[in-house]
């Protein structure tokens, strides 16, 4: 239980430098840029309580906000998202799952990867709508969020398939 | 009353989403300039708080990456400085007396060469500044020759006298450029706002363009200047009349209050462009 905050911790500190220090000089083919930092959203046990998901995205949101010189964008997007979560989650994964349960591609590999998709595009969605926020540059717009969307969600699933494979096969 | 109560208790957590994103939307429309255009009713002034935390922050972050510019930029300039350095020897100890006419030269002559001057005069007391400099058509020098300093662009030769020229230095509204970010191929144009002599602005760049307080501001394609000089490096966000595009202020790479050398730039095939170009017209 306490092992778990401290590995949330953790995840909390490196996505927002991976993020901030290496994800946002990325521009692939000038248009996707990876935004990995929701992934902190995916990995929290299903039954965790909202204040701590809401609160925790906000702050992360606002510290990336921080270093990009985007005050609010982030921040609003994310916990826009991290509000959502669970009635996302509740569509997704079985109800019945008890509430430590932390989504994983181990664990549940086709609810999983629909999750991420879900989660990535709503949050993507949100972010570059409130980026450009008018809509009368549509095609760059939609074009750079789905190109983004797709290599976030690629980095997401190989991410959760190379570093939870051991301590799934340790458990078995 | 306790129904209330347990109201508020259930859904208190959405309370706290609605009030923590309210926020985070009068962020967005309180800081970034962008938005605030869109929504003029809510412009409030910048909360400077945030730049000067961030910049603390992410200028630490960044002392390597500078750190790796300079030593690189300092490697290039070595490198100018040893072959203008073999140049001048060269010029010095050749022997003009002796004449092999049958020996071929295998020495393609590069585009560009630099002229060596001195600033005479510098005129800073309106906005048509200019720059004198101490070579004239006795040295080769013609209208429309680039002139640089060791930092980055000086200015364009407007017009020559036998022993002098007269430079329009970047900070004249007339001068203009076309110039880019180091990281980019998007262009803009390079402009003088007349408020500042040591800023300029980056115009017309488009607003995608992601820049970072310091990201170097190059030459694009010029007919006047090689590709890639240093013009200056980026200050900060400047207001914009377009909202497709954004205006930089961009610190000058060049200080003009201290400016005494610089070197005018000669390009071979400036004349032989002109004329092809002139065909079309």
């Amino acid at each position: 239980m306490k092992l778990s905050y401290l590995y949330e911790i953790v995840r909390f500190v490196l996505l927002i430098l991976l993020q901030v220090l290496l994800l946002n000089r990325i521009s692939l083919f000038g248009l996707a840029t990876p935004v990995l930092y929701g992934y902190f959203l995916l990995k929290l046990p299903m039954g965790r309580n909202p204040f701590f998901v809401i609160i925790s995205a906000f702050l992360m949101g606002l510290i990336i906000d921080i270093f990009l010189n985007t005050p609010g964008m982030n921040a609003a997007a994310i916990t826009i998202v991290a509000a959502l979560r669970k009635p996302v989650m509740d569509l997704f994964f079985e109800k019945e799952e008890y509430d430590e349960f932390v989504p994983g591609i181990y664990t549940a590999t086709g609810p999983f990867v629909r999750f991420t998709i879900f989660m990535v595009l709503l949050h993507l969605t949100l972010l570059f709508f409130i980026e450009s926020f008018t809509l009368f540059n549509l095609t760059s717009t939609l074009l750079r969020m789905i190109t983004s969307s797709v290599i976030t969600i690629l980095l997401i699933v190989t991410l959760d398939s190379l570093f939870y494979k051991r301590r799934q096969s340790e458990q078995l | 009353m306790r129904n209330l109560f347990n109201f508020i208790i259930r859904y208190s957590h959405w309370l706290v989403a609605i009030m923590l994103i309210a926020f985070s939307f009068y962020l967005v429309f309180t800081h970034n300039s962008y938005q605030r255009s869109v929504y003029l009713t809510s412009a409030n002034k910048v909360t400077g708080q945030f730049y000067t935390i961030s910049n603390n922050l992410t200028s630490f972050f960044l002392l390597k990456q500078n750190n790796q510019q300079l030593l690189e930029r300092n490697a290039v300039l070595e490198k100018d400085l040893y072959s203008l350095r073999a140049h001048l020897d060269s010029l010095a100890t050749a022997d003009t007396t002796e004449v092999n006419a049958f020996v071929r030269d295998t020495v393609e002559s590069p585009q560009f060469d630099f002229i060596p001057a001195e600033v005479v005069n510098l005129s800073f007391s309106g906005v048509n500044n200019f720059i004198t400099i101490n070579k004239g058509s006795a040295r080769g020098i013609k209208p429309d020759m680039g002139v640089i300093s060791q930092r980055g662009v000086v200015g364009v030769v407007s017009q020559v006298s036998q022993n002098f020229s007269l430079v329009i230095p970047v900070i004249n509204p007339k001068f203009r450029l076309s110039g880019k970010l180091k990281n980019s191929e998007n262009y803009g144009s390079i402009a003088w706002d007349g408020k500042n002599i040591r800023q300029a602005q980056l115009l017309d760049l488009p607003r995608h363009e992601v820049f970072q307080h310091g990201d170097t501001v190059l030459t694009s394609f010029s007919r006047i200047f090689p590709r890639n000089l240093i013009i200056g490096f980026v200050s900060d966000r400047g207001e914009s009349k377009d909202d497709n595009f954004n205006t930089f202020n961009i610190d000058l790479a060049t200080d003009f209050y201290t400016l005494q050398d610089v070197l005018v730039i000669d390009d071979r095939f400036y004349e032989e462009q002109k004329a092809l170009e002139a065909l079309l017209q």
